[in-house]
This record gives structure tokens, C-alpha cells and sequence, in this order.
């Protein structure tokens, strides 16, 4: 799941936030967003939006309410680390490994994309979400309204990552309108 | 206190009703259902519902592993926007 205010099919994926300081000697609290929190520091060297200041970041434990302690090298006082709070850190999106397979992609690339459904633009992909009852994609349309369809080959026969966009066969189902009052009958 | 076992799991007929016909025809449309307190029954799975959240209808696919559960426990009214960061979806 993704924030909508998120950068999307950037060529730089944010992988965690710099939470503050942690003691007096330097060492830094972290956020992973990663789906193994540890894989922070495993995909390659970590570094701002823009790639221009690099972070070489290193766990050392855990910290308080699921975060991360680790030590920046250069950062060894309580002051610098406290002056990093906030700081996300940003990997290349090259750096991250090839998917399983071709029916697996990494949500990031798959925000963004644009849903053609019979030749016209449906909408944008803005969030990947799974509740539990299947992978969905949230697409928001030209009327910023957001439909949710499901993450299945029948409702989207073709991902064209290189393309940008999804061809999409739109289930009535999902689409507004109706009444509960209709659902119910006479 | 849980629900007596005498009266049977609780779905409104409506709801019923539009399964055994969705089941009757070949097409794998979406079932649009604004009944979240329905129960899944055996006989939902491999149906996909459109399950009202309060904005919009969300597509559940229904599995064996959902069956007893309520309709509403797969349509949350409240949505968490984390970050994409490494996380994968397989299309299925």
C-alpha cells in the first residue's frame, strides 16, 4: 500500500525514514518500509531523494516501537543524529533484484501506470492494496474518484511496464451506482 | 456471546439468491453487495463480490479460508497508505 502523495515510477524508491537520535553516541533510530525490516541496508548504498548525499548506514539492534537502530558513518554525536531526524533514505530503483517471476511486480512499478480499458484511459494506478481477499489495484480516474480492481489476469490481461500502462477489462461489479434499497428487491 | 448454533449462519437471502444464480451462469461477473454482515457460505467460494465500503466496492474473491467470516472483514472503511518501498504483488 502506497501513499498517494508518493513519487511514483521514480527512478528512486524510498526504503525508510530516519526516526532521530538514539543515546548520546551517535547511533540513529530508523522506520524500514521494507517487507523484511532488516532489508534496509541490503539492496545497495542508501542516499537522499535527489542521490546526492549518501548514507552508509549500518544496524546495530532494535529499537523502541518496531524500529531500527543503526550507526551513519560520520554521525557520532547525539546532535548530528538528532539533526538527520526525518531524513528519508532512498535506494535506485536498478538496485532492487528481479521479481520471481513474470506475473510478480514490485508495487512501485506498478503506480503509476495508466489503465486502458476499449482504447480510452480509464484511470492511474495510486495504491496497491491486499486486504486478504486478493491483490487490488486502486485506480483513480480523471474525476479523481478511485475504483478498486482486482489483481487478476481476467480483469488485467496485460501489464506493459515498459509501456506504462495496463489493459484493463472492467467488471461491472465494481464500478459506482446503485442501492442497497435495489439490492434488496421488492 | 457467540451466535446459536441451532438458528445457522446468518446471510441475507438477497445475497443468496444472486450467488445461486451467478453460480448457474458461466460468466464471472462481479456480484455488487451492500451486505457486509452476510456470512460466507461454502458454496460463495470462487464468486468474486463487490463488498461496499462506504465509497466504493471492493472486489473479494472468495476462497475456502473465508468461509464463516463475515463479508465486512475484507472491505476495511479505513484505508492505510504505507510506502511501495520493496513490497511485491503477483497477479492471479
Amino acid at each position: 500500500m502506497t501513499k498517494k502523495s508518493q513519487k511514483i515510477n521514480s527512478d528512486r524508491i524510498c526504503l525508510g525514514v530516519l526516526a532521530g537520535a538514539h543515546g548520546v553516541r551517535g547511533l540513529v533510530r530508523v522506520r524500514s518500509f521494507t517487507q523484511i525490516p532488516a532489508d534496509l541496508v541490503t539492496y545497495g548504498p542508501l542516499g537522499d531523494a535527489g542521490g546526492d548525499r549518501v548514507f552508509e548506514l549500518s544496524l546495530t539492534g532494535q529499537g523502541p516501537k518496531g524500529q531500527l537502530l543503526g550507526r551513519i558513518e560520520g554521525v557520532n554525536s547525539r546532535e548530528d543524529a538528532a539533526a538527520l531526524g526525518g531524513q528519508e533514505l532512498y535506494v535506485a530503483r536498478d538496485l532492487l533484484p528481479e521479481t520471481e517471476n513474470e506475473e510478480t511486480f514490485y508495487h512501485a512499478d506498478l503506480i503509476g501506470l495508466s489503465v486502458v480499458s476499449e482504447d480510452s484511459i480509464f484511470g492511474r494506478v495510486a495504491a496497491v492494496h491486499d486486504f486478504g481477499a486478493g491483490i487490488m489495484l486502486e485506480v483513480v480516474g480523471p474525476d479523481a474518484k478511485s475504483t478498486m480492481l482486482p489483481f487478476t489476469r481476467a480483469v488485467i490481461p496485460i501489464v506493459d511496464i515498459a509501456a506504462g500502462q495496463l489493459v484493463a477489462n472492467l467488471p461491472e461489479g465494481l464500478m459506482p451506482g446503485g442501492s442497497p434499497e435495489e439490492e434488496q428487491g421488492p | 456471546m457467540s451466535r446459536s448454533v441451532w438458528k445457522g449462519p446468518f446471510v441475507d437471502g438477497y445475497l443468496l439468491k444472486k450467488a445461486e444464480v451467478a453460480r448457474a451462469s458461466t460468466r464471472n461477473d462481479v456480484i455488487k453487495t451492500w451486505s457486509r454482515r452476510s456470512t460466507i457460505l461454502p458454496q460463495f467460494v470462487g464468486i468474486t463480490f463487490g463488498v461496499y465500503n462506504g465509497h466504493k466496492f471492493l472486489p473479494v474473491l472468495v476462497t475456502e479460508d473465508m468461509v464463516g467470516h463475515k463479508f465486512g472483514e475484507f472491505s476495511p472503511t479505513r484505508t492505510y497508505y504505507g510506502h511501495a518501498a520493496d513490497k511485491k504483488a503477483t497477479r492471479s
